[in-house]
């Protein structure tokens, strides 16, 4: 498996099949999608950024790159993809064997070319919070912290601007220098990008244009229109503070039976439209900060009656949540809208009921944009992740704006659609499968927002219906996949990065093997993750767990060693051996079994899916438990019930939780305080380790996970018990060991499940 | 007042001749007096009306000295004058005297040849009133013309001059018929018109004594009966026919020139006191003197001006017809004496009321104070049966205050059939078991502890310590049953236009600038909430609590679809919130400083501000400059599309003073609905489209102010001191009310600012002293002659101190079937306002010249029915003029030359015009169609009594020389004209510059030290008073299109397309004739 990560630490690309299925028909039995997980800013060590813009191929646009044909003497270079030749221009006259431009170094398979200045100058991103104030006084006091803190820490130059919401929009013109001055939207009505033109003066000194697309500096609003909203953080760090300081509670009485009246979708329309107007095309956040449902405008999720529940799982099955496709469909309008304006839509939902994130996942995930899911704008969930947003260090987030992502490959592969946080730009050619999964139907996608760790899922189709024996020759099996991605840097200058990759088709008989070979399983597991996640929520009626059930059995007839209906002969190749233990956690994970929550915490647990990197995504398919004791070092534990003991302590990390789980002896000791005791030192190191190792975690992910602290027995115990294989259940045979535990389930357990899946699969 | 204190002793005396009328004509008596009392001391009564009056302090602020407040006395009534017959008796007086002397040929030629008749009109109106007893008779009445030359008394012409001759014996009747008539002068020998002025100060003849009528009384010498004017010698005749003048008097005045003053000299003698105020008016001749003149026959003996045949116009004399006569004695007036509803002094003069059963004609008045008995009586008289009620009047400080009842828990005793509340004219019975309503009949029970004995007289016993029962007018203080909700609090919004333009003429600063200066005004408490928003293109509210910070400034850009921003914090306690605002007024202007929308929102923001004060109710006062372009509600300039569409014809024309649409009016009923009361202050220098947005003032029950063109030097003082007595004068808010009358008549309609949503009450979200609610009525029975008609006029309100009460005022008037009652008992002032407000009415809906002439023809109609009925007997060659009504045909001209009736007229001068008719009070009434000039170069030379308005000029150009500078006030704007000779001392006196030129346009008066310049500002600072307005000055200079300004507002004079008023009686005359006929 090494060489895959290896892979992907010079790339940053994972392959579920590293070895292409050479047709079509071949792909299909090999069951589990040919897809790549692709980080496009994964930061890579020693990778060249050139200061000119990339030689293209003529015909495809294609850029020049190692897998190339280069003709020294003709000064000629040959397209992978096309084989067009192509000259080099008069400035790579100087061409050698020996004197190679880094683009074509072999190992610079991923390099970087930077905007030279002519492009213009660096251009500031911008924030624009949005913050919803229908909280109760506490949370209120939360938020304006925490922003007090978000604001120090914004980048000098960028630009900030402030809406605040509740019955009422309020968009703070920030320029204003005489008295604290906003403008007033109605929060029930719609707001469309011309009347914020009108009704804001945007045309104050100038007529305004009878027809044309109006928005920005370029086209006609002048700097100072523009400055009244959106200023350079350095001189507007009074005043917003100031504003924030005397964020009220939204002032409007709500009835006893009644929730506040909150218009999320018109504020975030407004803020939208804002940026529209604004600052089109270049670098800009909407920083939502929500704490609880809309209830107002064309995006609320519930009516405003209390006796009225939000929507569940079950609701929307059935169809009875009648705001649900109507609020979708606005989000489906706002995404189209920042999309096409470049700009991204973070949310910060924190509030104990559901605030409609469902709804809004739609545009959050294709503007690219953050999302973060907490109980409490005090909890640290929330404070944490959204520091750690603008915190610059080793852990940044390196947020970039205005992506645009393009692939080129080699003639017979073609890409089905992408799924993760991007948007389509509806480039078609031929590059695009008649199937589709994801944003599909296009070369091209828009990342509105992307940072260091956006990773997206590219699902593959083999188009190739040739016989075996094409592949046969050498020169032919090789094929090549190129990955282009322009963004504006964070720090403000447009960027390209480019990754070239080649890979080779086998096909035939024998070809197993090779498959085997390539075989990268945890990428597999998070590409089935997606791909399951996506499916149930876009196809109605779908059986997820049959559906997973059945690819597994299939996957394990094609490739398990086994003589048929011999269920004690079957065996996997250590490439294939722990898939299915992938596949058993992901059946019960959050993103299959969604019943244990709110249609809320499933789309957050989705939309970080759908951006997280492989390592990351197994984590949450199956959490990583390392185990403490005075017996040994720490080590990694099984994922099983049988984990747990009185004198351990575990590490669960489940991704969005991260569990100390105490022993019952270790839980007792601790409590004597025995760690304070100078004799006891190992003790207190004992305890000390997996809280390092913990914070360790914590500091690097975003966003940030709940730490759970618990012990043995106790109600937080749930946290850890939920995810652990349930081998012994209250009704099994054999009773734990003593300072075991058992879980009350009735779920199956891994052991059962690969039983039947032994006996399937040799059918 | 002084003057009148010398002739109280006088007043006692007895007519004469007639017996009936105990009073004399105060009113008569007080004004002669005053012309010759001239330089006297100031009149005791001088009390100084502090509550009332609004501006004095703000005038100081802005460098006007104002004198303190001005005594009473001062207050000249303007117009009043007219009741007193004087102008005729002044004649009268010469005649008197004189009387044998012609033979007053005049009659013939009025019969005979309406060519040749001079007309002459006589300015006498002969009072109808007086003489007017029926019996009197025509014949005597006809004088003006008729009045032979010799009547010209003054003139002293000889008689022989007058072409006149052949003017019919009948015009002596005067002095001979009614003998009663006489009465006032007296011994017809008498001097009693001394007529020349004053000089002789009646003091001489006792005789004039007669017009000394004791002060008090009511001037019209309130009995029918009595005509103390009988002054019949007055009948003079308005134009002496012939224009003798010349030759006649030897003095060598020629009667031509104005230059009434000399009369002074003259003091003949002869001429006691009676004369009365006519011929200063007049111009009486100088040398009058001559008494030896008064050979002018007497003209008719009431009323009658003049029959003057058509052609003669010429041959009338414009100084003698009848033209008002200011007064300035306050008088004490009784609204019941004996049982019997006195007639009410005119309503421009100054009184002091006691109310001893009816209200005072102040807060109520009727168009007659008699009521007829039945409708044909009414219809055949062809006046109008209305009251004018003006509920919150200013009272003279002397008066009893309207005293509070209360009836704890069970609230006013109330009739229970017609739920009239208990009054004086409820008649109880059964030993006071039971009482009687007077309104409807009922015969109610009276409840237990309201029970009392009646006394030998069959009053009960405890009638004069109970106010309902023996005052006109008390209010009751309402239970919860009057309430809806808890009292509301006085809540004041301001809303400040900002558009580009409002900022770059200063109007939004001195908006800014008034309302915080106005803070200081508002009445103090917790219950005073204030808020404040601007607008342009959107609509900027402030959130003003927020402790020790700056406001907040909130954006509504939604114009279509306005909301109002924040629930709460828009409109805060004044106390919470007064250094904020004061702060924000003060930036404001510098905020929008470089505002660039030109755009305003009007409606839109009028709506936002609605909203935020729905809750509550309260007074929206708006500030706005430029035509409402953008938003609900929006206008577009129709003017400039009259203007283009002229072809469209004037059919079409009085469409553009209807409101362009119906928007506004549903908003303004929403508003009503909840209490908001909006006031619109126009400061602009464009086309605003006011017919459209005086709709809303109309129907709330607020007010239009008018500041065109807007200026930044001369306006911003007017603006503040209007919005000053906009928000300090006394008012009431969610009030509703309803008048009710005796069975027999029935309410025909309200008019006025005012929001009607069912049809019995009117709803004002607001009323203040300055509105007047107009009332008609129609029979729907008869009544018995001898009974008494009641009206009650109930109005529920809301102090601003948050107590709910009603007020009710009770007006009582006997009945009657004579027709001459009607005339004599007629209310010119009230019949008068009456007219304008119809005018008004009806200027938007129909076509003005249709307009113009049913006012003609209302005046006409009455004079023909008087002439018919009431004077038969009399020539027809000859105009006659009941007593009472004799200024109507002056009256009426000027109602017809006014600027809401002229076409020339910019549109929205002429729907201010009519805006502000709607709601004017009848002491208003008359300077706005008939404005008050005096000359101000030689008010050096007047004496200093505070009677220095009172020497008023006649709207005539014959009366402005080239070397005089006057000023002329409608009781809103004054106009000061220098003509183009003036004396250059006098123009450093006054304005500091020595050439007419130097002095800027946009005039702000200052005060010079010299005593010209010192008593101007005396007359200015005492018309504001008067006023309740701040006057805004505008200097006319002769040859400058200004000066053709000053010279629309000669109603008298002949313009192009309108008669003079010499040839508008001929008018009038010559209709009248036609009917006859």
């Amino acid at each position: 498996m090494s060489e895959f990560f290896d892979l992907e630490s010079q790339d940053g690309v994972r392959m579920t099949w590293n070895i292409f299925p050479g047709t079509k028909q071949e792909a299909v039995g090999c069951v589990i999608p040919t897809a790549a997980i692709y980080t496009p800013l994964k930061p890579i060590p020693n990778t060249p950024v050139l200061p000119y813009a990339p030689l293209r191929c003529r015909m495809c646009r294609s850029i020049l790159n190692p897998f190339s044909i280069v003709d020294y003497i003709a000064k000629i270079w040959i397209c992978p993809f096309c084989f067009q030749r192509n000259h080099f221009p008069p400035h790579y006259s100087s061409i050698s064997e020996d004197n190679l431009p880094a683009e074509l170094f072999p190992q610079y398979t991923t390099i970087e070319y930077e905007s030279t200045p002519d492009t213009g100058p660096a251009v500031p991103p911008v924030f624009l919070f949005v913050v919803d104030t229908c909280m109760i006084e506490e949370e209120i006091g939360f938020l304006k912290s925490a922003l007090a803190q978000a604001v120090e820490l914004l980048p000098e130059k960028s630009l900030v601007g402030l809406i605040t919401f509740g019955t009422y929009v309020q968009v703070h013109e920030l320029g204003f220098g005489q008295v604290p001055k906003s403008y007033v939207f109605k929060g029930s009505k719609e707001v469309t990008k011309e009347q914020i033109l009108e009704q804001m003066c945007f045309f104050m000194r100038k007529p305004k244009p009878s027809v044309g697309v109006i928005a920005g500096s370029r086209d006609g609003l002048s700097a100072e229109s523009i400055a009244r909203f959106l200023l350079p953080a350095s001189e507007c760090e009074f005043v917003l503070n100031s504003l924030l300081e005397e964020l009220q509670k939204d002032p409007w009485p709500v009835p006893a039976d009644q929730r506040a009246s909150r218009c999320t979708s018109t504020a975030l329309s407004i803020a939208a439209s804002l940026l529209g107007v604004c600052v089109p095309g270049s670098g800009a956040r909407i920083m939502a900060f929500v704490g609880g449902p809309s209830t107002e405008g064309p995006g609320s999720i519930v009516s405003k009656n209390l006796s009225e529940p939000i929507r569940s799982h079950k609701d929307l099955d059935k169809g009875s949540a009648p705001l649900y496709n109507k609020a979708v469909k606005f989000y489906e309008g706002l995404s189209k809208q920042l999309v096409h304006q470049g700009h991204v839509l973070d949310l910060f939902a924190c509030a104990l009921d559901q605030v409609g994130v469902a709804e809004l996942k739609v545009a959050v995930e294709r503007s690219g944009g953050i999302v973060v899911l907490a109980e409490s704008f005090g909890h640290s969930v929330f404070k944490d992740s959204l520091r750690h947003i603008f915190q610059s260090s080793d852990y940044d987030l390196g947020l970039s704006f205005n992506g645009i992502f393009e692939v080129s490959c080699s003639k017979d592969v073609k890409i089905q659609g992408i799924i993760g946080p991007c948007a389509s730009l509806d480039k078609k050619g031929p590059l695009c499968s008649e199937t589709v999964v994801g944003q599909g139907n296009t070369s091209a996608w828009k990342m509105c927002g992307l940072d260091k760790k956006t990773s997206l899922c590219l699902v593959f189709d083999i188009a190739r219906k040739d016989g075996p024996e094409a592949i046969a020759q050498p020169t032919s099996n090789q094929f090549y996949f190129q990955f282009l991605t322009y963004y504006q840097h964070n720090d403000g200058h447009m960027r390209l990065r480019a990754t070239s990759l080649s890979r080779r088709w086998v096909a035939g008989p024998g070809s197993i093997q090779d498959l085997i070979a390539g075989f990268d399983q945890e990428a597999a597991a998070a590409v089935m993750a997606r791909i399951v996640s996506f499916k149930m929520e876009m196809e109605a009626d779908f059986d997820p767990i049959r559906w997973l059930d059945r690819s597994l059995i299939r996957l394990c007839s094609k490739f398990g060693d086994y003589q048929k209906e011999s269920p004690s002969s079957f065996s996997l190749s250590p490439r294939l051996s722990i898939f299915p233990q992938f596949m058993f956690h992901l059946r019960r994970s959050q993103f299959v079994q969604v019943f244990n929550n709110s249609p809320d915490e499933t789309a957050y647990y989705r939309m970080i899916l759908n951006r997280e990197n492989v390592a990351n995504s197994v984590v949450m398919i199956q959490p990583s438990l390392i185990s403490y004791s005075f017996h040994s070092v720490p080590e990694p534990a099984l994922l099983d019930v049988t984990a747990i003991a009185a004198d351990r302590i575990l590490l669960l990390d489940s991704y969005f939780t991260v569990v100390v789980f105490h022993g019952a002896s270790i839980a007792q000791w601790r409590n004597a305080g025995y760690q304070n005791q100078a004799e006891h030192q190992t003790f207190a190191q004992l305890l000390q380790a997996p809280r390092d190792d913990a914070d360790a975690i914590i500091k690097e992910r975003f966003p940030v996970p709940r730490l759970v602290i618990c012990d043995q027995y106790g109600s937080q115990a749930r946290f850890l018990l939920a995810k652990l294989n349930p081998s012994v259940t209250y009704n099994s045979d054999n009773p734990p060991p003593p300072g075991g535990d058992v879980i009350f389930t009735d779920d199956v357990s891994f052991q059962v499940f690969l039983d039947h899946l032994q006996r399937l699969a040799v059918q | 007042m002084a003057s009148s204190q010398p002739f109280p002793s006088a007043p006692p005396r007895p007519q004469p001749g007639f017996s009936p009328s105990p009073n004399p004509n105060p009113s008569s008596t007080a004004d002669a007096l005053q012309t010759l009392q001239i330089g006297r001391a100031p009149p005791p009564s001088a009390a100084p009306r502090a509550a009332s009056i609004p501006f004095s302090s703000p005038a100081s602020r802005f460098g006007l000295s104002r004198p303190g407040p001005p005594p009473f006395a001062s207050r000249p009534p303007t117009t009043s004058a007219p009741i007193t017959s004087n102008g005729p008796p002044a004649f009268g007086l010469g005649a008197s005297r004189f009387p044998p002397p012609p033979p007053v040929a005049q009659r013939p030629p009025l019969a005979g040849s309406p060519a040749s008749i001079r007309a002459s009109p006589q300015a006498q109106v002969s009072r109808p009133f007086t003489g007017s007893s029926p019996s009197v008779p025509p014949p005597s009445s006809q004088p003006f013309m008729g009045s032979p030359p010799s009547s010209q008394p003054f003139m002293g012409s000889p008689p022989s001059s007058q072409p006149f001759m052949g003017s019919p014996p009948s015009s002596q009747p005067y002095m001979n018929p009614p003998p009663s008539s006489q009465a006032f002068m007296g011994p017809p020998s008498s001097r009693p018109f001394a007529g020349p002025p004053s000089s002789q100060p009646f003091a001489g003849p006792p005789s004039s004594k007669p017009f000394g009528a004791p002060p008090s009384s009511q001037p019209f010498g309130g009995p029918p009966s009595s005509q103390p004017f009988g002054g019949r010698p007055s009948s003079q005749p308005f134009m002496s026919p012939t224009m003798p003048f010349p030759g006649t008097p030897a003095s060598s005045l020629p009667f031509g020139t104005p230059s009434w003053q000399f009369q002074t000299q003259q003091g003949a003698p002869p001429m006691p006191g009676t004369m009365q105020a006519p011929p200063r008016m007049f111009g009486m001749p100088p040398n009058m003197s001559g008494q030896p003149m008064a050979p002018f026959p007497p003209v008719t003996g009431h009323s009658p001006l003049a029959g003057h045949q058509v052609s003669t116009q010429s041959k009338i004399d414009p100084n003698q017809i009848p033209r008002p006569v200011p007064s300035t004695s306050p008088t004490l007036f009784e609204t019941r004496q004996g049982n019997q509803a006195n007639i009410p002094p005119p309503a421009t003069s100054d009184f002091i009321v006691k109310d001893n059963g009816n209200c005072s004609p102040r807060l109520m008045r009727c168009t007659m104070n008699q009521i007829p008995c039945t409708g044909d009586l009414l219809s055949t008289s062809s006046m109008p049966l209305a009251l004018m009620v003006q509920p919150f009047v200013l009272p003279h400080p002397s008066e009893e205050p309207i005293q509070v009842v209360d009836f704890g828990e069970s609230g006013p005793l109330r009739c229970s059939r017609c739920k009239g509340y208990m009054n004086p004219f409820m008649r109880f019975v059964d030993q006071g078991r039971q009482f009687i309503c007077n309104l409807c009949g009922f015969m109610n029970e009276t409840p237990r502890d309201y029970y009392c004995n009646l006394g030998p007289d069959g009053r009960r016993r405890d009638v004069d310590e109970r106010p309902e029962l023996c005052r006109g007018t008390v209010e009751f203080v309402a239970t919860k049953e009057y309430m809806v909700r808890d009292p509301m609090p006085a809540v004041f919004f301001f809303i400040i236009d900002v558009s580009m333009n409002a900022i770059q003429t200063g109007a939004t600063a001195a908006a800014c600038t008034a309302i915080n200066q106005a803070l200081a005004d508002l009445p103090e408490g917790p219950r005073t909430m204030v808020g404040i928003a601007t607008f342009n293109s959107s609509i900027h509210f402030y959130n003003l609590k927020r402790a020790s910070q700056q406001p907040l400034m909130l954006i509504v850009p939604d114009i279509q679809d306005v909301y109002t921003p924040l629930h709460t914090d828009l409109i805060v306690q004044l106390t919470e919130c007064r250094q904020n605002l004061e702060q924000l007024l003060d930036s404001i202007p510098n905020m929008f400083e470089n505002n660039r929308v030109a755009e305003s929102a009007f409606g839109a923001a009028l709506k936002a501000a609605f909203l935020a004060m729905k809750p509550t109710g309260g007074k929206l006062l708006v500030f706005q400059s430029v035509l409402p372009s953008v938003g609900i509600g929006s206008l577009y300039s129709r003017e400039a599309e009259g203007r283009t569409n002229v072809s469209s014809g004037d059919k079409e024309a009085h469409k553009l003073l209807q409101p362009a649409d119906k928007t506004l009016k549903t908003m303004a009923i929403e508003f009503a609905e909840y209490q908001v009361c909006v006031d619109i202050f126009l400061t602009t220098q464009m086309f605003v489209d006011i017919a459209s947005l005086s709709v809303i003032p109309r129907t709330t029950g607020g007010q239009v102010y008018y500041y065109y063109p807007f200026s930044v030097i001369s306006d911003p003082a007017k603006l503040y001191n209007d919005l000053r007595w906009n928000i300090s004068r006394p008012q009431g808010f969610e009030a509703v009310m309803r008048v009710r009358c005796s069975q027999g008549l029935q309410v025909q309609g309200y008019s006025g600012n005012f929001c009607k949503r069912i049809p019995t009450d009117i709803d004002l979200p607001a009323i203040d002293c300055d509105k007047t609610i107009m009332v008609t009525f129609k029979h729907d029975d008869k009544f018995q002659e001898g009974s008494e008609c009641a009206f009650q006029c109930a109005l529920l309100y809301t102090t601003e101190y948050g107590q709910r009460r009603i007020r009710i005022i009770n007006l009582s008037l006997p009945c009657t079937s004579m027709l001459s009652n009607l005339f004599r008992s007629a209310d010119l002032d009230t019949q008068f306002t009456c007219f304008l407000k119809q005018a008004a009415n009806g200027i938007p809906a129909s076509p003005l010249s249709e307009v113009r002439e049913q006012i003609t023809n209302l005046c006409i109609n009455i004079l023909h029915s008087y002439r018919k009925f009431c004077a038969t007997a009399s020539s027809s060659g000859q105009l006659i003029l009941p007593e009472a009504l004799k200024l109507l045909p002056l009256y009426t001209l000027a109602l017809v030359k006014s600027i809401g009736l002229r076409n020339d007229g910019r549109l929205d001068d002429r729907s201010y015009w009519v805006s502000r008719s709607a709601s004017l009070s009848i002491p208003m009434a008359f300077p706005l169609v008939y404005p008050r000039m005096i000359s101000i170069h030689d008010l050096a030379s007047k004496e200093d009594d505070g009677s220095l308005l009172s020497a008023t000029i006649p709207l005539s150009s014959e009366h402005i020389n080239d070397d005089g500078i006057y000023l002329l006030e409608n009781g809103e704007d004054g106009l000061i004209y220098v003509g183009n000779m003036v004396n250059p001392d006098t123009l450093q006196q006054l304005f500091g510059v020595s050439s007419v030129d130097g002095i800027p346009t946009q005039l702000v008066l200052q005060q010079f030290d010299n005593d010209l310049s010192k008593k101007l500002n005396d007359v200015v600072n005492e018309t504001r008073r008067q006023r309740c307005s701040y006057l805004r000055l505008r200097l006319c200079r002769k040859g400058d299109p200004s000066g053709l300004f000053f010279l629309s507002y000669l109603v008298e004079d002949k313009i192009p397309g309108g008669l003079s008023y010499v040839e508008f009686l001929v008018h009038v005359h010559r209709q009248i004739q036609t009917k006859m006929a």
